[in-house]
């Protein structure tokens, strides 16, 4: 009884989280004179035709793949730069802490729209318009403040006795760090990349500005291309949001296995 | 074991990096915050505090300030009740957790601008499926009681997700003996989660609450997109309006003072939240 | 296990040390050395098959060996556009030559220095043959900072098939319309009225104007503002009326955008439309519900006074910091050639900005309804042409708003909006 119930509010939890995507899935595969009316929920004659055009002629797939670089390298700077951070802060001793703490934070303070002018300026004089490069350094730089706050608690739940115990076998603060703290904080660090990694894909407004063509463009950037001055083709729309939000599951749930494995590995171990 | 400085190496990197994007930046914001710069007046004169005395004036600045309180408190709010209620129920053992789990982080994984084009279609008066499933005619982003509502209920289906799956991690690094123990002592389900859960949480809670409420002060693509800001106004952010300020208008001294403005709320929002619940983070 | 997560690892280093590479190596100027120039123009999405401009694009490189153009789009809603176009040519971007414009933004960024006067590109005999809104509206100071590239205005969307069972013709009067559209969709409550653009937005600011000058109203009056005129309270008033009073628009018409008219419309669900042209094709199209029964109308006035409609469209002009200007110049005239504006309209329906083209006898056959557009278009009235225009129409959209969603009276918002205006420009001036 008890265990229905609870498979009953995991539906609706999943139900209201997908919901809306479900709706999307159906949307991209009606007519488009379909799109607009409702009843009926369902497509009555469903149709590919806005998937094929996603295609036609807009280098989907390197806009893909510029996406994919730009997300994943920033996911692996942004833990690597912000787990050492965090290590320092949460084990070492560091003057000044909550100083840094808070300077650190105080880079997701200002609105990214009074920045991004300033910025600009920057990535021009560096000769980084249009790359990939420019959106790495940019996103990694604004994800710091999460990766370090969220890795330093993390990494401060790891008992001292077990650093000290590496330090009497010899282990110097590097080692430790990788061989003791970074696996045990693995939920915290999964966590954090999910994070990173998905404000990366979506980021919309330093991409649009830093990018012009589809050399550095990203998906959301390319998505606001569909839409003509009046004209907004939904149905194309709702397949280019399918087709670039469900890679992105599949590669957080094949991701998710493996760390947790990973977890419960280095727990037997350690 | 605390070797003096040893971790300046370890946060270096980190800093260096901060300072390299973001100090420029900042400088110029603050520095164009003191001047009128009216690009195609050809005006640019240092002006001190005068932007900022006219901020205090601004009506249209007062609005904007109370829309957006107002949207930080419901959204984060619901959000943290939510995102805990989610992540407790995903913390359980049973059949199907990765794909329960990848699909709570659906409306996360959503481009911010295709799914607020999404909502906005949802909550169309006459075609969107809320209407259609609750059978009735509201005029969500039309009507001024509704609009800002409409807003941050999608904010919070969007970024419950983000709470859920730190405070998810939160609890998975709480030891199981702990429960266990507990339990033996006779504690019943919402005794243990009081006395136990939530105050190991309470780290991580208060930094996702910090995080959520420094985004969600300077929402801006979401409702944008959704209303513009109207009708009249009524859901008109303070990133909106410095949008607006900055871009539309062009003036560049006048919106540079804005976002400083809201520099300064989030970080007075920042030490508020650590004075009143996390000292111990930082100074431990 | 440990094998796969070292895969993953290795993947995303080795995509990290590749960005990196790829960051380094990138964009030599092609121009450099083989003694071709390359420009680039900027532009907002064109509907239909992206073939047409690159087949035009390659024509102009026919013509001008030696000359390469990259055509790069920008993202379509023009906030982000005139974003783009604000941060970088105030950082003196010079890696695009030619842009297009909204039509509200030429004397702004002209009066900010960022465009190439290009008067002289405008013959007296191209001068004489374009419609004289767009004319206005690229002017600054008695000179020229863009060309027309294409046209466009409010138009008036009525169902031919329900009005004709009746034996109504197009409403020319606004009371003639709601007499209509009541009469219409009487008896039918799946049918709206008469549906418009009401949401706080540019959009919103053109379809008031509409109303003001069919009632001799206006914005400014020999260099005075005008924005409290009994004549525009009136014609404010009369728009929130018909939410509440004569109940022939819906109350969604307060959050309504081109797409959602379009698609409610597009339905077969209103009797009334306003809209731009770029429906009629959707409409006219094989799948429409509603093909065959849709007629087009100048907009109705208030009694007694003509009819106006709002002019819309893009222009191209010289980006100031260009280091081609001949070659940009050349490319300008090409775009916005007879020829090519020909071209664009058979192609992909823009519409020319040039009138004897509605005289064309292949756009006449293939074109009908384009064509005959003329007269609208002739009467098609720009906004306030000012490099203010933005700063004026960020205090427009919240009182207009205001007022259709009855949060202030019509009178209080104009009012409201006129102190402002005024203290915007006596500040400035």
């Amino acid at each position: 009884m008890k265990r229905r119930i609870f498979y009953l509010v995991l539906t609706v939890v999943v139900l209201y989280s997908a919901g809306p995507l479900i709706w999307q899935v159906l949307t991209s595969l009606k007519t488009d004179h379909e799109l607009t009316r409702i009843p009926p929920l369902l497509p009555g004659s469903p149709t590919l035709t806005h998937y094929i055009s996603v295609f036609e002629g807009r280098m989907f797939f390197r806009i893909m793949l510029n996406s994919i670089v730009v997300s994943s390298s920033t996911t692996v700077l942004a833990i690597m730069i912000g787990s050492l951070c965090a290590f320092g802060l949460a084990k070492l001793r560091v003057r000044y802490k909550p100083v840094i703490l808070g300077f650190i934070l105080s880079a997701s303070m200002f609105p990214p729209i009074a920045t991004v002018s300033p910025l600009f300026m920057m990535i021009k004089a560096a000769g980084l318009r249009d790359t990939w490069f420019a959106l790495i350094i940019t996103y990694t730089t604004f994800s710091l403040p999460l990766s370090v706050w969220i890795l330093t608690n993390f990494f401060r739940e790891v008992p001292d006795e077990i650093f000290r115990a590496a330090r009497i076998d010899g282990c110097t603060s590097f080692q430790s760090y990788a061989k003791i703290i970074l696996p045990l904080s693995a939920p915290g660090i999964f966590a954090t990349a999910i994070l990173v990694f998905i404000f990366s894909w979506n980021e919309f407004l330093y991409a649009l500005t830093f990018t012009s063509t589809e050399d550095s463009r990203t998906i959301p950037v390319a998505i606001a291309l569909f839409p003509g001055i009046h004209e907004i083709p939904w149905g194309e729309i709702a397949a280019a949001s399918v087709i670039v939000t469900i890679p992105l599951l599949v590669l957080i749930f094949a991701f998710q296995k493996k760390i947790i494995e990973g977890l419960t590995a280095g727990a037997v171990k350690g | 074991m605390k070797n003096a400085d040893k971790g300046t190496g370890f946060i270096l990197p980190a800093l260096l990096l901060l300072a390299a994007v973001t100090i420029y930046p900042l400088i110029q914001v603050i520095n164009l915050s003191f001047q009128r710069r009216l690009l195609i007046f050809d005006v640019v004169e240092f002006v001190g505090l005068q932007n900022y005395i006219f901020l205090l004036e601004d009506e249209r600045f007062r609005d904007a300030l109370k829309n957006t309180a107002y949207f930080t408190t419901l959204s984060v709010l619901s959000e943290l009740v939510l995102g805990l209620a989610f992540a407790l129920l995903l913390n359980r053992t049973f059949f199907g957790k990765g794909v329960a789990r990848a699909f709570i982080l659906v409306p996360w994984a959503i481009p911010t601008v295709v799914s607020a084009k999404m909502w906005e279609w949802m909550y169309n008066t006459d075609f969107g499926i809320f209407n259609y499933l609750l059978g009735t005619k509201i005029n969500w982003l039309g009507d001024p009681q509704w609009a800002l509502n409409a807003a941050i209920f999608m904010d919070v289906w969007k970024t419950t997700p983000f709470v859920a799956i730190i405070l998810l991690a939160g609890l998975q690094v709480i030891p199981r003996d702990l429960h266990s123990a507990a339990r033996v002592d006779g504690a019943g389900s919402v005794s243990l989660f009081l006395s136990i859960t939530l105050p190991l949480l309470k780290p991580v809670i208060l930094i996702v609450v910090i995080f959520r409420c420094l985004d969600a002060f300077r929402i801006f693509d979401a409702v944008y997109v959704l209303t513009g800001g109207g009708p009249a106004n009524t859901t008109e952010t303070l990133s909106i309006y410095t949008y607006k300020v900055l871009f539309q208008t062009l003036q560049f001294g006048y919106g540079s003072t804005l976002a400083v403005a809201v520099f300064l709320c989030v970080g007075f929002i920042t030490v508020a939240f650590i004075g009143l619940i996390g000292k111990r983070f930082v100074h431990s | 296990m440990k094998g796969s997560s070292n895969t993953i690892s290795i993947f995303l280093i080795l995509s990290v040390v590749f960005s990196l590479i790829a960051g380094c190596e990138k964009k030599v100027p092609e121009s450099a050395g083989s003694g071709t120039v390359t420009i680039v123009f900027k532009h907002g999405k064109v509907p239909g098959d992206p073939e047409h401009m690159k087949r035009l694009l390659k024509k102009f490189e026919e013509q001008n060996p030696g000359i390469n153009v990259i055509d790069e789009t920008l993202p379509s809603t023009t906030d982000e556009q005139h974003q783009f176009y604000v941060i970088n040519l105030e950082a003196g971007a010079s890696d695009f030559d030619v842009i297009s414009m909204d039509v509200i933004w030429v004397p702004e960024f002209a009066r900010a220095g960022w465009l190439r006067d290009v008067s002289h590109l405008m013959s007296e005999e191209k001068r004489k043959d374009t419609f004289p809104g767009p004319l206005e509206a690229i002017s600054f100071e008695d000179r020229f900072f863009a060309l027309p590239w294409y046209i466009d205005a409010g138009l008036l969307y009525y169902r031919k098939d329900l009005l004709e069972e009746l034996g109504f013709g197009p409403p020319e009067t606004w009371n003639k319309l709601i007499e209509i559209a009541k009469a219409v969709s009487r008896g039918s409550d799946n049918l709206y009225g008469f549906i418009w653009q009401g949401k706080q937005y540019e959009g919103l600011v053109c379809n008031v104007l509409e109303y003001f000058w069919s009632n001799d109203g206006d914005v400014f009056r020999d260099g005075a503002v005008v924005l409290d005129s009994p004549q525009n309270i009136e014609a404010l008033t009369f728009m929130r009326d018909l939410v509440v009073k004569y109940k022939v628009s819906p109350a969604l018409v307060t959050t309504a955008v081109e797409e959602s008219t379009r698609h409610i419309f597009g339905n077969g669900k209103a009797v009334f439309m306003r809209n731009w042209p770029y429906a009629w094709n959707i409409f006219d199209s094989d799948g429409s519900l509603i093909k065959g029964k849709v007629g087009v109308a100048p907009l109705p006035a208030f009694f007694g006074k003509s009819s106006a409609s709002t002019l819309g469209g893009w222009q191209l002009g010289i980006n100031r910091y260009t280091r081609h200007p001949e070659v940009a110049e050349r490319l300008l005239n090409f775009l916005t050639s007879k020829k090519t504006q020909k071209y664009l309209a058979l192609t992909v329906g823009y519409k020319p900005t040039l009138r004897s083209l509605y005289s064309d006898k292949d756009l006449m056959r293939q074109q009908p309804f384009m064509t005959g557009l003329h007269d609208i278009f002739m009467k098609a009235r720009p906004r306030p042409v000012s490099p203010y225009y933005m700063m004026m129409t960020q205090v427009l959209q919240p009182e207009f708003s205001s007022a259709i969603s009855g949060i202030k009276t019509p009178a209080a918002a104009l009012r409201s909006a006129q102190r402002q205006v005024e203290h915007m420009l006596g500040a400035n001036r």
